[in-house]
């Protein structure tokens, strides 16, 4: 008996893994396979020489971040209100010969359900009041992460300046595919979207192929594709990312996104030795996500400014 | 300025450097200045906050920043960074607060020598002097190759740039005016004209002395002047001969000859040998020698006194027409040029300490400190150095610490100032160093340089020095410019009108010239 091969994960453990840590999940989702290929015809494709190469690449990313919970508490009700004093930004890179942090924004805010919360502020900064709407823990991040993805679209509009740039968006498209020539990025597989035997053709996908396009529907629908990044492991599935776009674009256009992303991604991808979760998380994201960890500010401080802001009230 | 540095901001690996040049990675360039503080003023001394504004000094405010504005009276040193003249206190040149300037280099790059002349320039044109810049003398001593001896011609290479650079600071870009060069007489000329070759016009003296005023000046201990000698155990010999020869000498005719013990000695050479034989027989020993004195130390000092006949028989003369003659001292012109660079080490260190001693001795009889005298010395290291103890090093004490008084400056220059007599560099309120070597450099004698400006002490540039004076807390680095002087044959342009001074004259008299210019009757043709 053979002993087992064995592959390491390239990601730090810290992360997880790419594909998820409960692993691949069946997905239910309504499938069309042969949007580009007919399923038998499958195999892994390369971009074409003549593939379109946008002359502005905008990457954009947001980061979040607990300040601090803070307890509303009202009279007369029983149980304090939960929120979250949160600093969230969002910034885009834009690579055109050189990459460059074009445009950052940093938000701060407090989520809460409780509707008398009033605005604090905090010798540093003030914190607004963003209601939402569920008062569990986790509906008030989902209420965060979605204030930081609104941030990411405020300032990916405001960079557009070319009409042959390429917007890469940082995370799933949903909600978000009305933009043109925008590509959503997944690091992360939660699902197993394709049969078996097409998840063998993303296996054998060399380093800057793609699987032909193909079309999900889950609660909304997008066109999308895999990508295999420049990796040194034998995991199946390493360097393996997936891009999305709006299903409502032609053909031909998902297409001509397909061979540029497949073209563009694998000179951004990270080196394992610089990012604990290269190659997936991109240079320019990793990068980005540095400098708008920077700009969030010390947290220390933010944490005591609240306290000292807070203390008089009691 | 101290230290100025750019990076990448966002770069968190060295090699990420590639990724923000190659345009994947964002990031910024950000270039930081160091910058050491020279002043504060008024004097509380709280720091600049984060985020303030930063502006460059400019003009008045440069100069405030680097104490000019509380210098009375101002040397031209040479030009900052920002090509505007820096300043020195000339109150700790000229004796008043301090005198006394030491430059350090390595020789070559440094251009020390070109420094230290520049230096001289700046003193007799700048009009810091006032009037007192026409009698104020200098002593050059030429050490090394011919480069000093064309000090009063116009530099064929000096560029019109340069030129601008001179009128800058203030300075005429011209040559020295009044030049004198003395040179060791040329060998075997039994007319004792003076070994000069490139120098064509311009006044130009032979150096000797004569056995005459060897023995009544006891100019003996100049003979043993090495370092080989401060060790041995004839010393209170050399005395004891010196004053021998003093007293027992007479002239003998006009040629600077003596007659000792009934004999009469005409060149170095037969000086030896009547002293060797003195002190050889038995029964005249005594009379030289009072006392016991071993028979060891007798020989020895022979045997040092015969090694000196070739290295000073052209120097220490009895046997040439002294009509004419010019003494050696700086009476004659206003930069006195020694050239000792053809003479071998010996008879160099006697022509030094022998002049070096002679201008002290005058001007501690003339008894007051001005006009001032500069003394620029090069190999300082060789004269005064920091082991051991000899006549010269003893002279060149005494200038750098009773000069101050006396009206003598020292400009000595060096390669090491470690190795030069730590009394002496103590002493010079003008510190300058050129391009050092990396291990002199981390010597405690340059702590007056920081440490950035010794690592940019290990690059400078020819040209480039940087200067330490007691008013300003940081040495400041300065360019100077081009010499106007020639430095070299081929640099040298015209030659300064001779007969400037009277010693030129005495030199070129014929004695039958004035025959010649008187018979034709008052300039009319001869009858014939």
């Amino acid at each position: 008996m053979t002993a087992p091969r064995i592959a390491v994960d390239p990601w730090d453990p810290s992360y997880g893994t790419p594909t998820g840590e409960a692993g691949l999940q069946e997905s239910t989702a309504r499938l069309t396979i042969d949007f580009e290929l007919p399923g038998d015809r499958w195999k892994p494709l390369d971009p074409p020489s003549s593939t379109w190469r946008p002359e502005e690449v905008l990457i954009v990313d947001g980061i979040r971040r607990v300040d601090a919970r803070v307890w509303f508490m009202v009279d007369g009700e029983p149980a304090p209100n939960l929120g979250l004093a949160a600093s969230y930004a969002a910034g885009v890179v834009r690579i055109n010969g050189r990459a460059q942090l074009s445009q950052a924004e940093v938000r701060r805010a407090i989520l809460t359900a409780c509707p008398e919360a009033e605005e604090i502020r905090a010798p540093l900064t003030s914190y607004p009041i963003i209601q939402s709407a569920g008062a569990d823990p986790d509906a008030l991040s989902l209420t965060l992460q979605q204030q930081m993805r609104d941030l990411e679209l405020l300032v990916a509009h405001s960079t557009r300046s070319s009409d042959d740039d390429l917007l890469l968006l940082d995370g799933p498209l949903r909600g978000r595919t009305t933009i043109p020539r925008t590509v959503g990025y997944i690091k992360t597989h939660h699902a197993m979207y394709l049969p078996t035997e097409l998840n063998a053709v993303v296996a054998d996908l060399r380093p800057g192929q793609r699987t032909p396009v193909f079309t999900i529907g889950t609660t909304w629908s997008r066109h999308t594709w895999y990508i295999k990044l420049p990796v040194v492991s034998d995991m199946p599935w390493a360097g393996v990312v997936r891009c999305e776009c709006a299903d409502s674009l032609p053909r031909d256009e998902a297409f001509r996104l397909a061979d540029a992303t497949t073209a563009l991604l694998p000179g951004l991808a990270s080196r394992a030795h610089k990012d604990p979760r290269a190659p997936q998380n991109l240079t320019p994201i990793g990068g980005l996500e540095k400098l708008l960890r920077h700009r969030l500010g010390d947290p220390a401080k933010l944490h005591r400014g609240l306290v000292v802001a807070t203390r008089g009230d009691s | 300025m101290t230290q100025v540095q750019a990076r990448h901001e966002g770069a968190s690996f060295e090699s990420d450097v590639h990724l923000i040049a190659e345009g994947t990675l964002p990031g910024e360039v950000v270039e930081a200045a160091e910058v050491s503080v020279t002043r504060v003023e008024p004097e509380i001394y709280v720091p600049p906050t984060p985020g303030a504004d930063v502006r460059r000094a400019h003009d008045d405010e440069r100069d405030a920043a680097l104490y000019f504005d509380s210098m009375e009276r101002r040397l031209p040193i040479g030009l900052g960074r920002d090509e505007r003249p820096v300043f020195a206190n000339f109150d700790f040149v000229d004796g008043t607060k301090g005198a006394h300037v030491s430059i350090s280099g390595i020789s070559g790059v440094a251009t020390k020598t070109s420094y230290a002349l520049f230096l001289l320039h700046s003193v007799f044109t700048s009009k810091v002097l006032g009037p007192k810049a026409v009698n104020t003398k200098a002593l050059v001593y030429c050490v090394k190759g011919e480069d000093l001896l064309y000090l009063d011609y116009h530099n064929t290479a000096l560029t019109p740039d340069q030129e601008l650079r001179y009128a800058e600071l203030g300075l005429p870009a011209q040559p020295f005016r009044s030049v004198h060069v003395f040179a060791p007489p040329r060998p075997n000329d039994p007319a004792g004209t003076p070994n000069i070759s490139g120098r064509a016009g311009g006044a130009a003296s032979s150096m000797f002395w004569t056995l005459q005023e060897f023995c009544r000046d006891e100019l003996l201990p100049f003979c043993f002047a090495d370092a080989e000698d401060d060790r041995a155990q004839y010393t209170l010999l050399i005395g004891q001969v010196a004053a021998k020869l003093k007293r027992e000498s007479t002239p003998v005719g006009d040629s600077g000859a003596i007659n000792i013990a009934g004999l009469t000695v005409r060149d170095w050479a037969g000086l030896v040998r009547l002293i060797d034989e003195q002190l050889t027989d038995e029964d005249s020993r005594r009379d030289w020698t009072p006392g016991a004195t071993a028979l060891g130390s007798i020989n020895a000092f022979l045997r040092r006194l015969h090694s000196s006949v070739r290295p000073l028989g052209a120097l220490i003369r009895g046997d040439l027409d002294l009509r004419g003659r010019v003494a050696v001292t700086t009476s004659e012109a206003q930069v006195t040029v020694i050239d000792i660079h053809s003479l071998p080490d010996r008879a160099q260190r006697f022509v030094v300490g022998t002049t070096l001693r002679r201008q002290l001795a005058e001007k501690e009889a003339s008894g007051s400190s001005e006009p001032l005298t500069f003394i620029v010395l090069d190999e300082l290291n060789k004269y005064a150095p920091r082991e051991g103890s000899h006549p010269i090093k003893e002279i060149l004490l005494d200038v750098a610490e009773r000069g101050r008084s006396l009206g003598v400056v020292l400009i000595g220059a060096q390669q090491t100032a470690s190795e030069v007599e730590r009394r002496i560099v103590a002493n010079c309120a003008i510190k300058v160093a050129g391009r050092l070597d990396a291990a002199e450099a981390s010597r405690p004698e340059y702590g007056y340089l920081p440490t950035t400006h010794r690592q940019r002490a290990l690059l400078a540039k020819p040209g480039s020095m940087f200067v330490s004076q007691p008013d300003i807390p940081v040495p400041l680095a300065i360019e100077f410019p081009f010499p106007a002087w020639a430095t070299r044959v081929s640099e040298a342009g015209a030659p300064p009108t001779p007969a400037s001074s009277k010693a030129a004259e005495k030199v070129r008299r014929d004695p039958f010239a004035r025959v010649a210019d008187t018979a034709p009757g008052g300039g009319e043709p001869a009858p014939f």
